[in-house]
């Protein structure tokens, strides 16, 4: 249990990285460093974008399953790790 | 009942028992007025109407009944009726045709069962043929026939009857009245039937899922697995009604037979809590968290990991960073100039830019801050690998100890943290099975650790050996040796050495995969005596054993080594001769830190000593055939470059040197000074990549790229020592 607190700890210290959540399948978050109106929001809407990825991935080959999600955008690098009882999602600014 | 014309107009019921019968006897309506009973309906049967009514009524009362007693009756009457007719066919008819009927009232008594409202009931709906109800065809006598007269007279009282039909006792009007059924209403109220719009997607996946799912619910036995299993059956069949994805979700739901089990178990637990605490703990968040990490680090130090694995380094379009100082723990900033300048280097012509260290990034966490790095070692196996093991530079205050490895992926936090109360002075990953990491410590110890776990419990330990070193153990390596002489099979051995004199071979007899602690089956005795006799050195037997620094086996003959000693000599053994030595090599003053076989050149190796000097040697001769003596400083390391015979680094105290020897020999080609109050200890070239791995005391493995190296020449490796001695400029010290 503290390696993970570790881990998430020295994740949420790294350079550039804005916040880290973990939510559950319903939305709900676990651990967050961000408010909570925010995590819910991201928690929402990523939970729908990873399900239509996860859900694409799948067409293409049934055997296939989504790992990883990583949206680049023009002020930050969202990452989502999916699985089905939780959302990880790290907010990441990669450039300054 | 007759009309006016005698016609036979009486109603026919609507129950015809016999239409095949019926059609071919109209005819006989039309024979006679008088008697028109030719109908085979046995109410319809139409007599006299003064007469006979009151039976035919009766008749056709009771025949609309149908009772089978009035069959009996109807016979006495038929047979009464018969008696006033003179055609004595009709008993006959009306007989055949009434036990037809008999037989046809007699049928339809069978019980519905429920499978008969079950069963599908083919209705088919089609034409019948045309029913003449009613057909009168003129009749049309010749004026000239013999009949004419009649006819026109018969003509004329028609019309004179007509005529006088108005007023006229002969008719009477009567009127009848029918039964009117009494019209009743009836309702019927059922239960409002509930609509209930269902819709799903079904996608490739969720098919699959399904049919895979079913597959698995077949083998299972739990009770709860395989209802849910017959709902989703009923699922997949919904595929027609596809709802666009703007309905709310109720409505859409996966058909996967797995969140409905994880449906239900949901809402079986009860406690939110522990439900986000086992997420937390799951392994499968672990390994994200891990992902993650990782991913993160790639961001960070893309353009630096780049340039290590040799891919174009991306520009990111963003204004530049300021200058930082560069003595700041993170060194991102100044690696970000560095890049830009480097860029713009690039360019510019290559020709004219000298060979240069250019300064990746470092490997250092807290964890190994203010440690010196005493050993790198490359895992055989995975390139990214690293094992770094830490120790106390001034070797008198031995503290604690870490041996480290760290993944190129992550050069923020190490992998595997093994923490020991000794400092670590050498480490080596297996060859045979690379998850297996020798770590020797200052106080003799040798440990084998299992990387593949994280636990700080090394899986073999010398500590309990009788025969373990008693001096600090400065180098270890895992050797792949043809033991064909001894009949055994090619294995790996282990081989140690250490400041009590004594270089020693390790034996893992049971094997390399158990998991157990075990005590080593050290064969040291064979070799023991080998180093038994460091205590001579050249000569004859001298009580002191000459504390080993370093050695290395032959690339190719891995029967014959070299050993370094504190005194200065190298000595060159086999392995099979234990009482003394092949060679000696004299030539330095001070301790021989590190000596290394050229991998090209197999007869040329290189020695760096406390004595300030870098020494080549070639195999057969026992004095150096090149030094180097650059600064004034102890040379703690030296390597040769993997890809070319003629350049090596070397490490002095506050500088990393690159030589290359077909360019010069008398200065070194690269220069890279270190901040002031850090020390180098350790050098280590990367195999596949132009990097340069520097470990140094302030616990931090510097990554260097070499830019601009001259280009290998691939002729010629084998010559190096012709090349050089040919031009040689020896320098003593």
């Amino acid at each position: 249990m503290t390696d993970v607190e570790e881990t998430l700890k020295r994740i949420q210290s790294h350079k550039g990285v804005i916040g880290t959540m973990v939510v559950n399948a319903e939305g709900i978050p676990i651990r967050t460093t961000l408010d909570n109106s925010t995590t819910v929001q991201y928690a929402g809407l990523l939970h729908h974008l990873t399900m239509k990825a996860k859900s694409t991935v799948r067409d293409i080959d049934p055997q296939n399953d989504l790992t990883f999600l990583r949206i680049r955008s023009k002020k930050h690098e969202i990452m989502v790790a999916p699985d089905k009882e939780y959302l990880l999602i790290v907010i990441q600014n990669p450039c300054e | 009942v007759f009309d006016i014309n005698g016609t036979d107009v009486t109603p026919r019921p609507l129950y015809h028992p016999d239409p095949l019968t019926g059609t071919a006897k109209p005819s006989k309506l039309l024979t006679s007025q008088e008697g028109s009973l030719g109908s085979e309906f046995i109410s319809s049967y139409s007599l006299y109407q003064n007469t006979i009514n009151p039976s035919t009524l009766g008749q056709f009362t009771r025949s609309v009944l149908g009772s089978s007693t009035v069959s009996k009756s109807s016979v006495s009457a038929s047979e009464s009726i018969a008696e006033d007719l003179e055609e004595p066919s009709y008993k006959r008819e009306r007989l055949t045709s009434f036990t037809d009927l008999q037989v046809i009232r007699a049928a339809p008594e069978k019980i519905v069962t429920k499978e008969d409202l079950e069963k599908n009931i083919e209705i088919i709906l089609t034409e019948t043929e045309t029913l003449r109800f009613f057909d009168l065809p003129t009749v049309m006598v010749s004026v000239e026939s013999e009949e004419a007269e009649k006819v026109t007279q018969r003509n004329k009282n028609y019309e004179v009857l007509c005529r006088n039909r108005l007023g006229n006792d002969l008719y009477v009007e009567r009127m009848m009245q029918t039964f009117n059924g009494a019209p009743k209403n009836k309702d019927v109220q059922c239960d409002k039937i509930i609509m209930e719009d269902k819709g799903i997607m079904s996608t490739a996946w969720d098919l699959y899922d399904s049919y895979n799912a079913m597959e698995i619910v077949s083998l299972s036995v739990k009770q709860s697995v395989v209802e849910s299993s017959s709902k989703a059956n009923v699922l997949p069949k919904d595929q027609d009604q596809r709802l666009p994805g703007s309905t709310t979700e109720k409505n859409i739901e996966t058909s996967s037979l797995m969140d409905i089990e994880n449906v239900i178990l949901a809402k079986i637990h009860e406690d939110e809590e522990d439900h986000s605490d086992a997420i937390l703990k799951s392994d499968k968040f672990h390994q994200d968290l891990f992902f993650m990490e990782r991913v993160l680090m790639e961001n960070i130090f893309q353009p630096k990991l780049a340039a290590y694995r040799q891919l174009p380094v991306l520009k990111e379009p963003e204004p530049e960073e300021p200058e930082d100082v560069l003595e700041s723990a993170k060194h991102e900033e100044v690696e970000e100039e560095s890049k830009k300048e480097e860029e713009e280097e690039i360019h510019a012509e290559e020709s004219t830019i000298p060979a240069n260290l250019e300064r990746l990034w470092s490997f250092s966490c807290d964890l190994t801050k203010g440690l010196n790095v005493s050993s790198l070692a490359w895992n055989k196996t995975n390139p990214d690998l690293l094992a770094v093991g830490y120790g106390h530079f001034g070797f008198k205050e031995q503290k604690r100890g870490l041996a480290c490895c760290w993944s190129i992926k992550n050069p923020m936090w190490p992998e595997r943290i093994y923490q020991s109360p000794y400092g670590v002075t050498a480490v080596d990953f297996s060859i045979g099975a690379p998850n297996l990491l020798a770590v020797g410590y200052h106080n003799g110890t040798i440990a084998i650790y299992n990387v593949r776990s994280n636990s700080n419990v090394p899986v073999l330990d010398s500590s309990e050996s009788p025969q373990k070193h008693l001096g600090p153990v400065w180098q270890l390596q895992w050797i792949e040796q043809d033991r064909g002489t001894t009949g055994d099979d090619k294995r790996e051995i282990l081989v140690s050495i250490s400041a009590d004199g004594r270089i020693s071979k390790w034996v893992i007899r049971k094997g390399l995969d158990c998991y157990d602690l075990m005590r080593l089956k050290r064969t040291t005795a064979a070799s023991n005596k080998k180093r038994g006799e460091k205590e001579k050195k050249d000569e004859a037997l001298i009580s002191r054993q000459a504390p080993g620094m370093c050695f290395a086996f032959h690339p190719k003959d891995t029967n014959i080594y070299l050993a370094g000693t504190e005194e200065g000599h190298i000595h060159k053994c086999s392995c099979s001769y234990n009482e003394q030595y092949l060679d000696t090599y004299r030539g330095h003053k001070g301790p021989v830190y590190k000596v290394t076989w050229n991998p090209f050149c197999h007869d040329v190796f290189l020695s760096c000593s406390a004595d300030w000097g870098v020494i080549i040697w070639q195999q057969e001769n026992v004095k150096p055939s090149l030094s180097f003596y650059p600064t004034t400083s102890v040379v703690y390391d030296v390597a040769w470059s993997p890809k070319s015979s003629y350049i090596f680094a070397a490490a002095n105290e506050n500088r990393v040197e690159i030589w290359d020897l077909h360019i010069s020999t008398l200065d070194p080609l690269i220069v890279n000074t270190a901040n002031p109050g850090i020390k180098f200890t350790t050098i280590l070239f990367a195999k596949q990549t132009d990097c340069l791995l520097v470990g140094d005391t302030d616990g931090q493995v510097s990554v260097y790229e070499l830019r601009n190296m001259p280009t290998v020449l691939e002729t010629g490796r084998g010559d190096i020592m012709d090349t050089l001695l040919g031009s040689k400029s020896n320098q003593s010290a």
